[in-house]
């Protein structure tokens, strides 16, 4: 066992085939439980965040403490209510500016290892994903999908170390290789001291690299180092979608 | 039986951790729930036993990783083969040296991974996070192994000793 998980990871042909077979035979439902498991999560997360935010009305009487408690959740659902709507709404607007060439798709855990950046979704081959889809939010990219079951698929986020997607600097005549660090900046490499490129400048994908269509938003240039030695400026790039908090997203069909 | 129960223990905090990170962000507090059953199922039921653990455990783990095919189930089946081997050095004798036995485990996980991604892939892109996240994960894994230990001796104590 040690050595076919060791061929498979070195990418042998008819090993890897036939671990990535049993792999996705055996995880085939794991999309259906964390979809229902994500309920009571959701209501553990709720619970959470609504103690962090009731931790300075200790201080107050029982009374009021009790009264406020009640308006705090309600409030609290009712805004988490008129959030949803709204990031809804967005979405909605953005598939019908392209209708049929998208699919939504719900966030339902993440990589188990903080060593990668991967979601899982909760759309799988019955719904049409397949394998290098670019999945995307109406502020802009958050990575492809790199491995599709029955029901559920694995998204790389583009902040993983893995991943490198073609850019553009918009309005100028710059391009670079947009590489993830694990952590929440991006490195754009590859651009040269003499381009055109400054803090503040936004980035959108060039489609050259043959995954994701051009002209999609990935994040705004945060610092420019050009006084370090070698010809390529060191530049940080802060992306558009905060992936901690990815709740819906959209997986584009390739045409 | 008992191993079934371990197992589905393993399960469930995993799928639990994994639908729970989607939600609040658990960065640097992501604990490993494979080691600690591979390593008390490996210890106190035997090589059998723990290699069936380690192989559903790194199946599940495989299966909510973005990571590359074979190397979760590399790394937990060197975890398990040390262990197997280390079985008679190493002396558990309370939740506390269960806590650093499986924090040394993690620690041990890590450096095998880059180990593995540097050699066999000569991958380094990955190397700062693997070592930035080592010592955070070790420790939080230690602290939750506490748990996992006093839950399996108290399923032990109230049902599994009687079923048996």
């Amino acid at each position: 066992m040690l050595v076919v998980s060791f061929l498979s990871f070195t990418n042998t042909p008819l090993v890897v085939k036939s671990f990535t077979a049993v792999k996705g035979g055996l995880s085939i439902a794991i999309g259906p439980v964390l979809k229902a498991i994500g309920k009571p999560t959701e209501a553990v997360s709720g619970g959470f965040n609504g103690y962090i935010n009731l931790v300075n009305t200790k201080k107050e009487n029982n009374e009021l403490k009790k009264q406020l408690d009640t308006t705090l959740i309600e409030n609290q659902r009712l805004s988490e209510l008129e959030r949803e709507n709204k990031r809804l709404k967005r979405i909605l607007n953005f598939i019908e500016q392209k209708p049929g060439t998208m699919i939504a798709a719900k966030v339902t855990g993440e990589d188990l290892k903080n060593w990668f950046r991967c979601i899982i979704v909760d759309k799988g081959k019955e719904s049409g994903v397949k394998v290098r889809m670019p999945v995307v939010t109406h502020r802009g990219i958050v990575g492809q999908a790199v491995e599709v079951n029955q029901w559920h698929s694995k998204v790389m986020v583009i902040n993983d170390t893995n991943s490198s997607i073609d850019v553009n600097v918009e309005g100028k005549n710059t391009r670079g290789l947009l590489e993830g660090t694990g952590q929440n900046t991006l490195k754009l490499k590859y651009v040269v001291k003499n381009d055109e490129i400054e803090i503040g400048d936004k980035l959108a994908t060039s489609g050259k690299d043959g995954i994701f269509p051009k002209g999609i938003p990935v994040g705004i240039v945060i610092t420019v180092n050009k006084n370090k030695s070698g010809i390529f400026a060191d530049i940080e790039v802060m992306p558009f979608n905060n992936f901690k908090q990815l709740d819906e997203v959209l997986i584009v069909k390739k045409q | 039986m008992r191993v079934l129960v371990y197992i589905i223990i393993g399960l469930v905090c995993m799928l639990f951790e994994s639908s729970l990170s989607s939600h609040i962000s658990l960065d640097l507090f992501k604990p490993d729930f494979g080691i600690p059953l591979i390593i008390y199922v490996t210890f106190f039921m035997g090589p059998r036993a723990g290699f069936i653990t380690t192989i559903c455990l790194g199946f599940i783990q495989e299966g909510l990783s973005g990571a590359p095919t074979g190397s979760i189930m590399f790394v937990k089946i060197s975890i398990f083969l040390i262990t197997t081997f280390m079985k008679k050095q190493l002396y558990i004798d309370s939740k506390y040296s269960f806590a650093m036995t499986c924090g040394a485990a993690v620690l041990l996980e890590s450096f095998l991974f880059l180990s593995l991604s540097l050699l066999a892939r000569g991958e380094t892109g990955n190397m700062y996070n693997i070592l930035f996240y080592a010592i955070p994960n070790a420790i939080f894994t230690g602290f939750v192994s506490i748990f996992i230990y006093s839950l399996i001796e108290y399923l032990n104590a109230s049902y599994l000793d009687r079923v048996r």
